[in-house]
C-alpha cells in the first residue's frame, strides 16, 4: 500500500504538498522497473520547474529516464546526499528518497491519489 | 502493429543521435533505424563526463549520447536504435534488454556466429569502473568468448507518452581505441555478411516485437526536426561538454 497523504503522476512521480512546498521524488514502482540506479541528476536550488517537464534525470545500468514535475514553481531545496546514496530509492522511495521541494504556484490536473495509482501500477504490470 | 525499418547510409555522429531523438520525441510507427558512422567517432554515455576523455587523439569525434552507459568507439559497426512506445517492450528495463538481445543472439546464430546473453552477474551495480560501454561485461550482455559484442543503452520518456529509445552497437571490426572488444571478424568476414545480417537483424526483431517489418523513411517533420538538433544539440559543444 503506497503512502495515501500524496499524489501521484502517471509517469511515476509522487508529490506531498505541505504549507505551500511540494516535495517530489519517484514511486516504489518506477525503482523496480529501473533498477540497478547509478547516476541522478536534479534541478540546484532557485531553478524554475514546470508541471509535464523534465526536472532531472535518473540512469540504471544503460537506460537514462527524465523525471517530470508534478507543479510549476521554485525550486526550494535538493536532496544533496541522494545522488550518492541512490540505494536509499530501493529501501524507501517515499520517505529520505525525496528529490526536490518546490514553492508551488500551480499543480498539475494529472495528479492522482495512490488508490488510483496502484491500479495505473497494476496495469502498467 | 508495423515496425518501421529505416536503413541509412553512413553519416556523422551528430546526424546519427539527432535522427534517433526525433524519432524518439516525435511518436511516430515503431521504427528500427540501422546505421553506421562517417567519420568514426566516439559516442558518451549521457551521464559521462567529457573531461575523463581528454586524451583521445587529436581530432576525435565526439558526440553526446541521449541514452546511458559508456562510451563507444563507433568504428565498423552495424548500429541499430529503435524508437516505440514502451507498451511495445517488457515494462522493466532488464526485460527488455533480455527480449532484444535474446533476438541479436539468435541473428548471429543463423550466420555461425556463436554468442550468449550472460545471464548472471552484477546485481546491484555500482557506477561503472571503466569509462568504454565495451570494457566489461554484465549481466544481460552479449559476449563471445573474445569479450563483449554488443554495446546496448536506452533512453525512456514519459512524455507526450510512454517511449523508448533503444541502441545497440554491434561490432563488426575491432575499432582503434577499444582492441578488447569482440568483433564479428573473429567468426566471420564481414564484408559479404552485412547485407545478410542487416536483413537477419531487423527480421528477428521484429519477431521479437511481434511487429511486421515495413521498409520505410523519416518524415519531413523528423528530418526537420532532427535537422535543428544536430545543430543546436549534438554539434553544440556545451552538449557534449555538458558533464
Amino acid at each position: 500500500m503506497r503512502p495515501t497523504d500524496r499524489q501521484y503522476l502517471k509517469s511515476h512521480e509522487w508529490c506531498k504538498i505541505e504549507n505551500g512546498i511540494a516535495t517530489i521524488g519517484i514511486s516504489d514502482h518506477a525503482v523496480s522497473h529501473l533498477s540497478d540506479l547509478v547516476f541522478l541528476d536534479l534541478p540546484a536550488k532557485g531553478a524554475s520547474v514546470t508541471i509535464g517537464e523534465s526536472f532531472g534525470e535518473i540512469e540504471s545500468v544503460k537506460a537514462v529516464s527524465s523525471l517530470y514535475s508534478p507543479v510549476t514553481g521554485e525550486v526550494v531545496d535538493t536532496n544533496k546526499e541522494l545522488p550518492d546514496n541512490l540505494e536509499w530509492l530501493s529501501q524507501d522511495a517515499f520517505a529520505k528518497s525525496w528529490m526536490i521541494k518546490v514553492k508551488v504556484s500551480s499543480t498539475s490536473p494529472d495528479l492522482i491519489d495512490s488508490k488510483a495509482y496502484d491500479a495505473h501500477c497494476q496495469a502498467e504490470g | 502493429m508495423i515496425l518501421r525499418l529505416l536503413v541509412d547510409p553512413p553519416a556523422p555522429a551528430a546526424w546519427n543521435m539527432a535522427v534517433d531523438e526525433a524519432m524518439l520525441t516525435l511518436g511516430n510507427a515503431p521504427t528500427l533505424r540501422l546505421y553506421s558512422w562517417a567519420p568514426y567517432a566516439v559516442s558518451l554515455g549521457y551521464f559521462q563526463r567529457a573531461a575523463d576523455f581528454a586524451d583521445l587523439p587529436a581530432g576525435t569525434t565526439i558526440v553526446r549520447r541521449l541514452t546511458g552507459g559508456g562510451a563507444i568507439h563507433h568504428g565498423d559497426e552495424l548500429t541499430f536504435s529503435l524508437a516505440l512506445d514502451a507498451t511495445l517492450l517488457p515494462p522493466s528495463v532488464a526485460e527488455s534488454y533480455v527480449l532484444l538481445h535474446d533476438a541479436v543472439v539468435g541473428t548471429l546464430a543463423e550466420l555461425g556466429i556463436l554468442s550468449e546473453r550472460v545471464a548472471a552477474g552484477h546485481g546491484q551495480s555500482p557506477r561503472p569502473a571503466d569509462r568504454w560501454c565495451f570494457a566489461s561485461a554484465g549481466r544481460d550482455d552479449l559476449i563471445t568468448p573474445r569479450g563483449k559484442l554488443l554495446g546496448s543503452a536506452q533512453r525512456r520518456i514519459q512524455q507526450p507518452r510512454p517511449r523508448v529509445l533503444h541502441h545497440g552497437s554491434l561490432v563488426l571490426q575491432r575499432p582503434s581505441l577499444t582492441p578488447f572488444v569482440a568483433a564479428i571478424a573473429d567468426a566471420r568476414h564481414t564484408d559479404a555478411l552485412l547485407p545478410d545480417l542487416r536483413a537477419r537483424l531487423a527480421s528477428n526483431l521484429a519477431r521479437a516485437l511481434e511487429l511486421e517489418l515495413v521498409p520505410g523513411e523519416l518524415t519531413a517533420a523528423e528530418r526537420a526536426l532532427a535537422a535543428h538538433l544536430q545543430v543546436a544539440r549534438y554539434e553544440n559543444p556545451a552538449f557534449v561538454q555538458l558533464r
